[in-house]
């Protein structure tokens, strides 16, 4: 989560490898709760969140997308 | 950039990736009600336990996914196989899916899931994502399911995409973005952030 980007700077990066027709079709959000079911994350950064980030953004920390896009035909 | 400041990018670089290759090692926890969070009964029907187990992925981006049959495809970062074998069974016999993953644990499941699916169209790789140890213009269609966020250089990664996709060739990815308002800094500075 700490690497991850903005929707904007995530398209943006695509746009410039080249990749052409991008288009998000899902967005979901990601709550503490939702981080909670990777045992990725350890109790102390759960508790962290839950400590740290105000209750009403705690249901949305990031959102998970679904991204599809093309290469350009042109690559050469 | 100055080479010194280009020497601190290229070892903050390595220390991330080294945080993500031991949380990622040291996974031993079942993640199985997040695997059936994220994907259907009809599509886990099709997928061995091990592999539902050891789902770690953002979201289920193969609902999206247009896979035509005997196409080669790239699952970026497998993981415990999960993406791997469902785009397997959608590729058919006369598919391919390239299954990269730079921890050979991982890649270890993914072979014994798509044994134990009867798959033998899936090829596990040992690679950086960074550098994808494939060449040029191979891949018609890459799948890639909550890994480029745990990527240093993105930029790098998409770069790496654009040069083993064919020309016109498909991207279709679960990943996991944040908002432009940071979260508290004692979170995303913790080292467990950076691999969650």
């Amino acid at each position: 989560m700490a690497g991850a980007l903005t929707e904007r700077d995530f398209v943006d990066k695509l746009q410039r490898a080249g990749f052409t027709k991008i288009e998000i079709v899902e967005r979901t959000p990601m709550g503490v709760d939702d981080c909670a079911l990777y045992p990725l994350f350890t109790p102390e950064v759960l508790n962290l969140m839950r400590t740290l980030i105000p209750p009403e953004r705690q249901r949305t920390i990031g959102t998970a997308i679904v991204v599809q896009a093309r290469l350009d035909t042109s690559k050469s | 950039m100055t080479e010194t400041s280009l020497r601190r990018d290229l070892m903050r670089s390595a220390e991330i990736k080294g945080i993500v290759r031991s949380a990622y090692a040291a996974v031993d926890a079942s993640s199985e009600t997040l695997a059936r969070k994220l994907y259907s009964a009809e599509q886990l029907a099709r997928v061995p336990q091990n592999a539902i187990e050891r789902a770690l992925g953002v979201g289920n981006h193969l609902r999206h996914a247009e896979i035509d049959p005997g196409e080669t495809l790239l699952d970026l970062g497998c993981g415990g196989g999960i993406d791997a074998i469902l785009a397997a069974h959608r590729a058919g016999p006369a598919g391919r899916v390239i299954a990269l993953d730079f921890l050979p644990e991982m890649l270890e499941r993914t072979s014994a899931a798509a044994i134990e699916a009867g798959l033998d169209t899936i090829q596990p790789l040992e690679g950086d994502i960074e550098a994808i140890p494939l060449p040029d213009d191979s891949v018609d269609h890459i799948i890639s399911n909550g890994v480029i966020n745990l990527a240093p250089r993105k930029a790098r990664v998409l770069a790496e995409c654009a040069r083993v996709l064919r020309s016109g060739g498909k991207l279709t990815l679960a990943d996991l973005t944040v908002a432009e308002e940071e979260l508290p800094p004692e979170i995303v500075t913790h080292p467990a952030t950076w691999a969650g």
